[in-house]
C-alpha cells in the first residue's frame, strides 16, 4: 500500500510541477505578447529599472568585493605553491567573468528583486488591487508584470557589469597588498587573459539570467494563492524556483557556449 | 515629480557607467587582440603548429605585435598561418625574420614568436610569407629522451663493470685502491716527491734570484751584458788573435834562432856551448875589473896632473853655471 502511495505523491508532484512549467511558459508567451501591445508603460518601466538597478547597486558591490577579495585570498596559496602567483589576474578575471560575477549577482537578484516582486505583486493579488485594476481598465499585466521583467531583463547586465569591475578590484586590492602588484600590471594581465568568448556569452546569459528573475517573481505573484500566508510563499517559493532555474539557465549557457567553442 | 526626476538622473548614470564599463572592457579585449588600430597581414608555414589556435599572440623580439588570424592547411605536412601585426611593428620587420612557435610559460598557451631578421635584408610587404623554424616536438623530446636513456643503461652497466673489477683489485685502478704496499710506496714516494718539489721551488727562487741579480751591472755577467764592455772585449779577442799570430811568428823565428844557435857553427853556437871559453871570459873579466880600476886610478892621476887639470876645472864650473840656472 505505501509504495503506491508513494509513487502516486511523487506522479503529483510531478504533475504540479509539469503544471507549474506550462503555466510558467504560458505567462512568458503572455509576456511577449504584451511586449509589442501599446500603450508602453515607460514611467512604470524606469520607475521599477531605479528600483532594481540603483537599490540592489549596494548590495551588489558589497557582494562583489567581498568575493574579489576572498577568492584572491583563497587561490593565491594554491597558486604559490605551484609558484604560478602571476597567473592570479588571468585566473581570477577568467572566473569573474566567465561565471562568478554573473551567478553570484543573479542570485543576490534573485533574492533581493525575485522574493520583493513575489511579495509586491501577490500582496497586490491578494487585496484585490490586480482585479480593481482590471476593472477600472487597466490592463495589470502590462503595468505590473512586462515593465517589471523588462526592468530586470535590461538591469541585471548592467548590475553584473559593476559586479565585475568591483570583484576585480577588489581582487587588485589582495594583489596590492600581498604582492606588491601595480594597478597597471594587474589590469593589463587581466585584459591579456580576457578574450570576446569569455565576455560576450557572459553577457548574454544575464539578459536570460534578469529575464528569468523577474518571470518567476512576477508568475509567483501574480497567480498568488489567497491570504496572507500565499504572499509569503509566493516570495518564498519565488526565490527557490529562480535560483533553480537560474542554476539550469548557466548550465545550458555553458552547454552552448561550448558547442560554439568547439565549432 | 522632483523625487522622479533626481532617480531618473541616477538611474541614468546608472546605466551610462555601466555600459561605460562594459564599453571600455570590450574596447581593451578588441585593443589586445588588435581588432581597433591600424593592423597588416603576415604569414607564414609550419610543418606542425603544436596546438596553435585563433588569436593566440605574436611577438616579435618578445613584444606583443598582434594575433593569429587564420590557419589553413594548404598539403599534408604545410600549414600557413595568417597572423595581423600592428602596422607601427610591421616597418620593422625584415624579409630574413624568422618565425617559430614557442609556448608562453610552461603551461602557456602558444604563442608566435619572430625572431629578427639581420642585416641589411629588405623590409616586408603586407601578405608576405616570413620563413619559419619548426619547433622540437613532445614525441621528438621524448625519441631523443629513448636513446639518451638506452646510452644511460649502456653506461651504467659498463660503470658497475668497471666498479666491480676495481673492487677486485683487478687494473691499474684496482691495483691502485686495493694493493695495501703500493699505496705505502705512492706514500713514500709523494712524500719524496713533496721534499723534491720543496727543493726544486727553493733551488728556482735561487735561480730567479741569480738571473735577477745578472741583471745588474756589478757583476761580470751584468758588464758582459753590456753592449760597450762586449764591444771593447771583442776588439781585445780580436787583437789578442792578431797578437797571438804574430807571437806564434816570433816564437817560430826565436825557435830557429835557438837551433841555429845550438846546431849552428857561428859565434854564438861557440859562446853558449863552449865550457873552455867561459872560463876564458870569466878570466877576462876578472883581468878586465882589474884594468878598469887601474885606468880609473890613471884617470884621477891625469885630472891631477898640470897639463889637464885646467880642462876638468873648466868643466866643473860650466856644470855650477847650468845648475844655478
Amino acid at each position: 500500500m505505501m509504495p503506491m502511495n508513494a509513487i502516486f505523491k511523487i506522479t503529483e508532484v510531478f504533475k504540479s510541477f509539469l503544471l507549474e512549467i506550462g503555466e510558467l511558459s504560458f505567462f512568458a508567451a503572455r509576456f511577449f505578447r504584451e511586449s509589442f501591445k501599446r500603450p508602453v508603460e515607460f514611467k512604470e518601466f524606469l520607475r521599477q529599472c531605479y528600483n532594481m538597478g540603483n537599490r540592489s547597486l549596494l548590495l551588489v558591490a558589497v557582494t562583489g568585493f567581498i568575493i574579489g577579495l576572498v577568492f584572491t585570498l583563497q587561490s593565491r596559496p594554491t597558486l604559490q605553491e605551484f609558484g604560478a602567483v602571476s597567473w592570479m589576474p588571468s585566473m581570477v578575471s577568467i572566473s569573474i567573468i566567465r561565471e562568478i560575477g554573473p551567478i553570484i549577482t543573479a542570485l543576490i537578484c534573485a533574492g533581493r528583486i525575485g522574493s520583493g516582486i513575489g511579495a509586491e505583486l501577490g500582496s497586490m493579488r491578494v487585496t484585490e488591487q490586480i482585479d480593481a485594476m482590471e476593472v477600472s481598465g487597466t490592463n495589470p499585466f502590462k503595468y505590473l508584470v512586462v515593465t517589471r521583467i523588462m526592468a530586470t531583463t535590461f538591469m541585471l547586465p548592467i548590475l553584473v557589469f559593476f559586479g565585475d569591475a568591483i570583484a576585480l578590484f577588489g581582487s587588485y586590492l589582495v594583489e596590492n597588498v600581498k604582492g606588491n602588484v601595480s594597478f597597471l600590471l594587474y589590469f593589463n594581465q587581466v585584459f591579456n587573459a580576457l578574450e570576446f568568448g569569455d565576455l560576450m556569452p557572459a553577457t548574454i546569459k544575464t539578459f536570460f539570467f534578469g529575464f528569468a528573475i523577474g518571470l518567476v517573481g512576477c508568475f509567483k505573484g501574480y497567480y498568488c494563492k489567497k491570504g496572507t500566508a500565499g504572499v509569503g510563499v509566493a516570495a518564498n517559493s519565488a526565490v527557490v524556483f529562480t535560483s533553480m532555474l537560474l542554476f539550469i539557465i548557466d548550465f545550458i549557457a555553458v552547454f552552448v557556449t561550448d558547442i560554439f567553442y568547439d565549432l | 515629480m522632483e523625487k522622479t526626476t533626481s532617480q531618473k538622473i541616477r538611474l541614468g548614470l546608472f546605466v551610462i557607467i555601466g555600459l561605460l564599463i562594459f564599453i571600455l572592457a570590450t574596447y581593451l579585449i578588441g585593443d589586445k587582440q588588435k581588432m581597433f588600430g591600424n593592423t597588416v597581414h603576415l604569414a607564414t608555414s609550419f610543418n606542425n603548429v603544436n596546438g596553435l589556435q585563433l588569436g593566440n599572440n605574436v611577438r616579435y623580439s618578445g613584444v606583443n605585435v598582434g594575433t593569429v588570424r587564420n590557419i589553413e592547411m594548404i598539403g599534408d605536412t604545410n600549414i600557413r598561418v595568417d597572423m595581423i601585426i600592428d602596422e607601427d611593428i610591421f616597418k620593422h620587420i625584415k624579409k630574413n625574420a624568422v618565425a617559430t612557435i614557442g609556448s608562453d610559460g610552461l603551461v602557456g598557451s602558444m604563442v608566435i614568436n619572430i625572431l629578427p631578421g639581420s642585416g641589411t635584408a629588405a623590409l616586408v610587404e603586407p601578405g608576405y610569407e616570413i620563413s619559419s623554424l619548426n619547433r622540437i616536438r613532445t614525441d621528438d623530446l621524448l625519441n631523443t629522451f629513448s636513446k639518451t636513456n638506452k646510452n644511460a643503461e649502456r653506461l651504467t652497466e659498463n660503470l658497475l663493470k668497471i666498479t666491480n673489477e676495481i673492487n677486485e683489485g683487478e687494473g691499474t685502478v684496482g691495483l691502485l685502491i686495493n694493493d695495501m704496499a703500493m699505496a705505502k710506496d705512492l706514500k713514500t714516494t709523494m712524500s719524496y716527491l713533496k721534499t723534491s718539489s720543496q727543493k726544486t721551488s727553493e733551488s728556482i727562487s735561487n735561480l730567479n734570484r741569480l738571473i735577477a741579480s745578472l741583471n745588474n751591472k756589478d757583476n761580470v755577467i751584468g758588464i758582459l751584458k753590456d753592449t760597450a764592455v762586449a764591444n771593447r772585449m771583442k776588439a781585445i779577442v780580436s787583437n789578442l788573435d792578431k797578437t797571438t799570430v804574430e807571437i806564434n811568428k816570433t816564437v817560430g823565428n826565436v825557435n830557429k834562432t835557438i837551433l841555429n844557435i845550438k846546431d849552428g857553427k857561428g859565434a854564438l853556437n861557440y859562446l853558449s856551448n863552449d865550457p873552455g871559453l867561459v872560463r876564458k871570459i870569466d878570466s877576462t873579466m876578472t883581468n878586465l875589473n882589474e884594468a878598469s880600476i887601474r885606468l880609473n886610478e890613471d884617470l884621477e892621476a891625469l885630472k891631477h896632473n898640470f897639463l889637464f887639470r885646467g880642462y876638468f876645472r873648466k868643466l866643473e864650473r860650466e856644470k855650477l853655471r847650468e845648475q844655478r840656472k
